[in-house]
């Protein structure tokens, strides 16, 4: 039994794996630690770790995107009466 | 410094505003505000879009928007270490926390040290992580208080004797006030009026200050050249490069473990509700990015050179350079806004730090070790008296001694609170590890943590880490974290055997 749930987990999570790619950026120093190419002026050093909270959050979107769907394809497929895939409320 | 009266006015309207909002907030939503969950995690009924305000104005505080351009301001680069710190929080957010919240919700956890206590078996386990929680959280928010005290100075007002603390002690009560009436429904309302006026006032700060300073170009072109880059490794030292590193990435993991994120995190309707704002929580981060740029439009505009400012730099040090730079460039009334913003922004994440902590106290130490028999009535009454005792201990905290020791203890709190993460992380995935292992790996931590922060005369919290010949300057938090961590892993199995060993003899 135990085998196929964590066989279904691995395939639902597999995309968090992306989620090593921001601290990667983040935390490799000499790479950005540099001015040039600059944007409108901004020195690189800057822009790029602007730009990286734009990406992280783009790829954190993206990992959600998929579990979701995931999720719901493997709940839709089970109990096509509750697919639950919707969450929460809004507000 | 002459009181600015427009500014005062605009100031004095909003805070009436938030106020009378932070007493409304009480009807909304209605439920018994005697049961423990309802008043410290408002029912844990906060949707997408509450919670992303209430998150964002608990984590992003006043004195975040005043220390981290002051830091890029006197320091430089070195200070936007704050940027990649804020990247990496969401990944964490996302892979360890709708988890946690799932556990939470189904035990009915309202603390992290029930969760710890709970999943451990062990109600010392919790004990320890509730007075680590309250510990490290006490300074934080005195140093809200430094946030509000700065821009209440830099409005005029007197800054000497009890009239100069007349401002903040009345600011405080009102807060006091609102949240025991009105628990964590306060702060999550009033964060949405916050977070509308600081988006407000960044969105003009960088498009109006740049304009008038001709652009970002000449604003990085007047920042001395030392100050735009990292210094890069020399000798056997990694100097500001792991500097760097280790900051973003121990700050990152010590952020959720605070009793404050604990409760927003735990307030939150679903565990969806916290991976949705894993991504967008990140707008905040991009305004705190735009915010550390402040310090260098501040340089740029030589607020500093500004003999007006002399008495508020005096005071204040480098915490005084947005204040000024607000007041230099924009019209009386925008400053009364921007300043309201900054205050208002104190109050929020004060408030629901003295929640978290009155919680913590109420269930880890008063319902487990003194009343284990007490009712929810009780325990909510309990929590809101504990909720005013916090806060006073702040006023009296920032009043009584001068503002260096709320940074250092704050400097420490940090070291402290990371050394939740083994309990917490470790407790999410696994039952391998026992509680004895984690208390003595605690102990450890913290005893290690607090020891590099002494070798620097608690001025610092980076510790030069020697290793096989070079040193690798890094955050104390994130070095004794790791031994916190060696330490379990290498007791756990030992415990493991005692405990089985003396588990076995009653049984035969």
């Amino acid at each position: 039994m135990a085998k196929p749930v964590s066989k279904a987990t691995w395939l639902r999570h597999w995309p968090r794996a992306l989620l090593a790619i921001p601290f990667i950026a983040a935390l490799w120093v000499p790479f950005y630690n540099r001015l040039e190419p600059t944007l409108g002026g901004v020195p690189f050093f800057y822009w790029y770790q602007l730009a990286w909270i734009l990406i992280g959050a783009a790829i954190v979107l993206i990992v959600y995107g998929i579990e979701t769907k995931i999720t719901r394809v493997a709940e839709t497929a089970r109990a096509p009466l509750n697919a639950d895939g919707t969450p929460g409320d809004i507000l | 410094m002459t009181l600015n009266v427009t500014a005062t006015i605009v100031f004095v309207a909003l805070f009436l505003f938030v106020t009378w909002i932070g007493f409304v907030a009480a009807r909304w939503r209605k439920a018994d505000l005697n049961i423990l969950h309802e008043w410290g995690l408002g029912g844990r009924r906060f949707g997408t879009v509450v919670t992303w305000f209430l998150l964002g104005g608990d984590l992003y505080t006043a004195y975040t928007f005043i220390a981290v351009p002051a830091l890029v301001f006197g320091k430089g680069a070195i200070g936007f270490f704050a940027v990649p710190y804020t990247i990496l929080i969401y990944p964490i957010l996302f892979l360890v926390f709708p988890k946690l919240w799932a556990i939470a919700h189904q035990k009915g956890h309202v603390t992290a040290a029930d969760f710890v206590g709970d999943r451990f078996g062990s109600r010392y386990l919790g004990l320890a992580v509730a007075v680590t929680g309250i510990i490290a959280t006490m300074p934080y928010i005195a140093l809200q208080l430094v946030g509000m005290e700065v821009v209440i100075g830099a409005l005029g007002f007197p800054t000497q004797g009890f009239a100069g603390h007349l401002p903040l002690i009345i600011a405080f009560v009102i807060l006091a006030a609102f949240t025991y009436t009105s628990g964590l429904r306060a702060p999550a309302l009033i964060a949405v009026v916050k977070d509308a006026l600081i988006f407000i006032t960044i969105i003009a700060a960088i498009i109006i200050i740049p304009a008038k300073l001709g652009g970002y170009g000449a604003i990085f072109a007047s920042v001395p050249p030392e100050k735009l880059l990292l210094t890069p490794p020399s000798g056997d030292s990694l100097g500001a490069y792991s500097a760097y590193a280790t900051l973003a990435l121990g700050s990152a993991l010590a952020l959720f473990l605070y009793p404050h994120s604990m409760t927003g995190i735990l307030s939150s309707s679903s565990g969806v509700v916290v991976k949705r704002n894993a991504a967008m929580l990140s707008a905040y981060s991009f305004l705190l990015g735009l915010i550390a740029l402040l310090g260098y439009m501040a340089l740029a505009s030589g607020v500093d050179k500004n003999s007006d400012h002399a008495g508020g730099f005096a005071l204040y040090g480098p915490n005084y350079a947005v204040p000024a730079l607000f007041l230099d460039q924009f019209s009386s009334w925008f400053v009364g806004v921007a300043f309201a913003a900054i205050a208002i922004g104190a109050l929020v994440p004060a408030a629901i730090m003295s929640i978290a902590c009155a919680n913590l106290f109420t269930r880890n130490l008063y319902k487990t070790f003194m009343r284990p028999d007490c009712s929810d009535a009780d325990e909510a009454r309990m929590a809101k008296i504990v909720s005013l005792i916090v806060k006073v201990g702040a006023v009296v905290f920032i009043l009584a001694l001068p503002q260096a020791y709320a940074i250092q203890l704050q400097l420490l709190g940090g070291i402290w609170i990371i050394q939740l993460l083994p309990a917490v992380l470790l407790g999410l995935y696994t039952k391998a590890f026992n509680a004895p292992s984690l208390l003595a790996g605690w102990a450890v931590g913290t005893a290690i943590g607090t020891y590099m922060a002494a070798t620097q005369g608690f001025a610092t919290s980076i510790y030069p880490l020697a290793i096989f010949g070079i040193t690798l300057p890094g955050y104390a938090a994130l070095y004794s974290v790791v031994l916190n961590l060696l330490v379990v892993f290498a007791l756990s199995p030992v415990f493991g055997a005692l405990c089985r060993g003396t588990a076995a003899e009653p049984a035969k």
